[in-house]
């Protein structure tokens, strides 16, 4: 019997989710970190999307968030003008950076010493954490806001996207090395380090680029205006949401598109796969994360997967569930409508 | 006669549970969960919850914890390459698949052996003195 997916939905967000990062593979699992306009972002555990805790403190929508590798740090970007890193495990604030405008983005070193910060003041910041008292230090060179920072190569080189160039800057120098004008704004910006891969999204295309010289590699282009694009980490598999409320699944190989999945009520603001490449997170307009599994069928995390002799109904798991009625079982699985004969969901008192 | 669209029957895939949400009360990070530190440092911190675990309790914490900790080391190592130094001094390299529920047995594939490579093999845990992989 062939499996369908069943995403996991994580609520609790009130607003649009409009950034998710992934920590590293820690020895407490892999984390995830979703920013979102409420103003307050939330840590979860990676593979199963349980709520850890949520970051209090900031004033305003919250644009960017990131972790550094082994989770023990959270940075967030937001409207308030600052940006503010965080003790993962506690949840405390450790430091507010003060900008001069909106901050959009924000980037850990390898090594969590050094915090890259970008804008609506269309400068690049790069703050020493040991010594938060110090002043930053900034690029300029952007004219206009910056949606997207990155370290790349091995941190000695970053990447930041404003609307409509990428461009890629030495660290040591500060100085720009190249960069790549789009006639569309870009909405997306991705670094892979092993194989050094830049994956940039604008309008419907999804691109891939060097990262250390920006030559393109490939593109495809998706049915609907794509908004993030992530690749696996085996580099078989892409994924890509946008406007249509659907994520894609390509071959990274041919191009191929091999499935779509309905199931978020708006639009896809950002995908992520995981570090483990088992499964990916998008967040979207409607104020959820889901998270699908990378290989539909497999048991991980809170998926199960049943063989076809173990039970008689297949729909529903054999040990019983406390937490889960039937009925939110079957609404799980209504979902994803792709097939003709998935079951009408039940009215929910 | 009209063609009706024919889709394979498709099962969805089944879920434990739900993912839990935030609790509504708290900003989380509980003070008990995972990460937290085992034994308390010094002065618990007024307003906390005053629980006086018994050594027996913390030490099943604390081993709840390593067990957990273990069993997410060979999640990372699926799919890695992993030195396994065997008996006798017998050092073989292989990529680590699964392992069995009890942990008595890894399942490894590309078993490089002194005569040979192994395309599939079983390795006795009770054989393996100690293996080591880079995640």
């Amino acid at each position: 019997m062939a499996m369908r997916q069943t995403p996991l939905t994580c609520s609790g967000h009130t607003r649009p989710v409009v950034d998710l990062a992934f920590s590293g593979i820690t020895p407490y699992g892999y984390f995830l970190i979703s920013a979102c306009k409420d103003g307050k972002p939330m840590l979860r555990q990676g593979d199963t999307g349980d709520w850890i805790g949520t970051f209090l403190g900031h004033k305003g929508a919250v644009w960017g968030a990131t972790l550094n590798k082994d989770a023990t740090k959270a940075a967030t970007a937001a409207a308030d003008f600052t940006a503010k890193v965080w003790d993962a495990v506690s949840g405390d604030e450790l430091m507010t950076l003060a900008h001069k405008h909106i901050v959009k983005t924000v980037d850990f070193t390898q090594d969590s010493n050094y915090l890259l910060t970008g804008g609506q003041d269309k400068l690049l910041r790069i703050y020493d954490l040991n010594k938060p008292e110090a002043e930053p230090k900034e690029i300029s060179g952007h004219t206009s806001g910056i949606k997207k920072a990155l370290w790349c190569s091995e941190d000695k080189q970053i990447l930041s996207a404003d609307d409509k160039t990428v461009r890629l800057w030495d660290h040591a120098t500060m100085t720009e090395v190249k960069s790549l004008t789009f006639n569309m704004s870009v909405s997306s910006m991705e670094y892979i380090p092993e194989g050094e891969i830049l994956v940039i999204t604008y309008g419907r295309s999804i691109a891939f680029h060097s990262a250390v010289s920006l030559d393109p590699i490939k593109s495809f282009e998706a049915p609907a205006t794509i908004n993030s694009a992530s690749l696996h980490p085996e580099k078989e598999f892409l994924v890509a949401g946008g406007e249509d409320f659907k994520l894609y699944k390509y071959d990274y190989n041919s191009g191929e598109e091999l499935e779509s999945y309905k199931g978020h009520f708006g639009p896809i603001h950002c995908v992520r796969f995981s570090p483990d490449g088992e499964l990916y997170a998008s967040g979207s307009e409607d104020g959820t994360l889901r998270l699908w599994q990378t290989v539909v069928g497999k048991t991980y995390g809170l998926w199960k997967c049943v063989l076809p002799e173990d039970s008689g109904e297949l729909a529903k798991p054999k040990i019983s569930f406390p937490e889960t009625t039937e009925e939110e079982l079957e609404e799980i699985a209504s979902e994803n409508s792709d097939s003709i004969y998935s079951s009408t969901p039940e009215v929910k008192a | 006669m009209a063609r009706t669209m024919q889709t394979p029957l498709t099962i969805p895939v089944p879920v434990l549970r739900l993912p839990r949400g935030p609790d509504g009360l708290s900003r989380g990070f509980a003070p008990d969960g995972r990460r937290a530190p085992l034994m308390p440092e010094g002065p618990e911190a007024p307003g906390s919850a005053v629980v006086r675990d018994s050594r027996e309790s913390q030490e099943q914490q604390a081993r709840a914890a390593l067990r957990e900790r273990y069993l997410r080391s060979l999640l990372a190592m699926v799919g890695h390459q992993v030195s396994f130094t065997l008996h006798e001094g017998v050092h073989v390299t292989a990529h680590f698949g699964a392992t069995d529920l009890d942990v008595a047995n890894f399942y490894v594939s590309q078993l490089q052996t002194p005569i040979g490579v192994q395309a599939e093999a079983l390795l006795r845990c009770s054989d393996i003195i100690a293996y080591s992989f880079k995640p």
